[in-house]
């Protein structure tokens, strides 16, 4: 069964992925498709680019994208309507707490502290409250934001985003 | 002798150009001037390739190796003695694991803290560095350059970990440990002429279009002045027109307003560029 193309789809869950374009972000899309001969699904990726002015999200978020009624250019079709789950800040959906998530499920972050305090946290221990918000290494020492290349060329001039 | 017998020879004889093309169909020459530089190949265990900022740490050498450091006997021992069991006359293998201690503690949650994420990823950086250290005396040992190849990745594959459960942990532990995190890129390849070639080509063409653009975004914006006086006369020049001629004022003076207020604003930051 042929899917319809993802572009004409009104309501999606995507993933973000990094984007050179400016006010938009590029996401992967994944549906099933059902191949009739053998009645399997397999997954079917697309990359759909979604109007994004106030960068709401970042790259690996959990994002719901609806289709706009107009095309803003020939590649953006969508817009961001809401970051459902931002990567590494998840919450348990029934207590409302954070969590930690882990080979077994995760941990609830309340959990992790009280262990510690048990034990005699240290005060240079990492520290939820006073942690800075997502993003702060950005370009300095955390490079997953953007797409990596292997170097190519050497133009005596540091690459920072070379691998 | 050939080129007056064959039709299609002689043409080609007359015209070089097309002779160049329709001759050379392999391997295309560029009158580009691009120089492609082959970038120097870094082993995978250097440090710029793991991502290790800094080296090993300094460490006073003059304090007691971690082993006799809670020593009743040593206390009252002579100075000779006490400075047998320091870190200068300790082996390798107790200084490092005196460094490993000291980068755990940087991130440890409490005093027992041995197995969670940061605390292994925090060890394990303490071993690349100081197997990287040991490489550079001793390149062709390959036993060590594949335990630090793999150790490297290991750390690698948890920071991804790390990354995708608890982002905030995450870049506060590359500011704490110093390690750059680069994703691997979708594509591994080694770098060839031509690929390479293609690819500052195309740079090159995007590099023309976007300067392309920049001076016609700048021309645009010199004319606009003049535009909006032009603009601002001929709406005025029509308004009347429209009155003398009793048909419906389509122009309002609102309109007019407008655009002097445009014209007013452009001037202004004309003036305080020029001032800059």
């Amino acid at each position: 069964m042929a899917l319809p193309k993802a572009v004409t789809v009104p309501l999606m869950l995507g993933t973000c992925v990094p984007c050179l374009k400016q006010g938009a972000a590029k996401f992967r899309v994944k549906r099933l498709e059902l191949d009739t001969n053998i009645h399997m699904y397999f997954a079917n990726l697309d990359y759909v680019y979604a109007h994004d002015p106030q960068k709401l999200c970042k790259t690996g978020d959990l994002v719901l994208i609806e289709k706009l009624p107009n095309k803003l250019t020939r590649l953006i079709t969508h817009r961001v309507k809401e970051v459902v789950c931002p990567l590494g800040d998840i919450t348990d959906p029934l207590t409302g707490k954070k969590v930690v998530a882990g080979n077994f499920g995760g941990e609830y972050r309340d959990h992790i502290k009280a262990v510690s305090k048990i034990y005699g946290e240290k005060a240079t221990a990492f520290n939820y409250k006073n942690a800075p918000p997502r993003g702060w290494q950005e370009d300095k020492k955390d490079f997953s934001h953007v797409d990596t290349y292997v170097k190519y060329h050497e133009t005596g001039e540091p690459q920072p985003y070379s691998v | 002798m050939y080129s007056a017998k064959i039709p299609c020879l002689s043409r080609i004889s007359s015209n070089e150009k097309t002779c160049s093309l329709l001759l050379r169909r392999f391997a295309f020459k560029s009158d580009l001037k691009i120089k492609w530089v082959r970038p120097e190949k870094i082993s995978c265990i250097r440090p710029e390739k793991s991502g290790d900022i800094e080296g090993l740490p300094r460490i006073n050498k003059t304090q007691l190796a971690p082993k006799f450091s809670n020593s009743k006997e040593l206390e009252t021992a002579d100075e000779t003695v006490k400075k047998l069991f320091t870190l200068e006359f300790a082996p390798r293998k107790d200084t490092n694991e005196f460094i490993y201690n000291s980068i755990m503690d940087k991130v440890k949650q409490h005093n027992f803290d041995v197995s969670s994420a940061e605390v292994k990823i925090a060890k394990w950086t303490g071993k690349i560095r100081a197997m990287q250290e040991v490489m550079e005396r001793f390149p062709r040992n390959l036993k060590s350059k594949v335990t630090l190849k793999e150790l490297i990745e290991r750390r690698k594959k948890h920071l991804k970990w790390l990354r995708e459960r608890d982002y905030k942990r995450f870049e506060w532990l590359l500011e704490n440990l110093n390690v750059v995190y680069k994703p691997n890129p979708a594509v591994i390849c080694k770098p060839t002429r031509k690929d390479s070639l293609r690819k500052l080509t195309a740079k090159y063409c995007e590099d023309i279009k976007q300067q392309r653009l920049d001076n016609y975004q700048a021309f645009l914006k010199s004319e606009q002045p003049a535009f909006l006086e032009e603009k601002m006369r001929m709406l005025a020049f029509i308004k009347e027109e429209q009155k003398e001629c009793d048909v419906e004022v389509t122009v309002t003076d609102a309109e007019i307003e407008d655009i002097r207020k445009q014209l007013d604003e452009l001037k202004k930051k004309e003036d305080h560029s020029d001032q800059m």
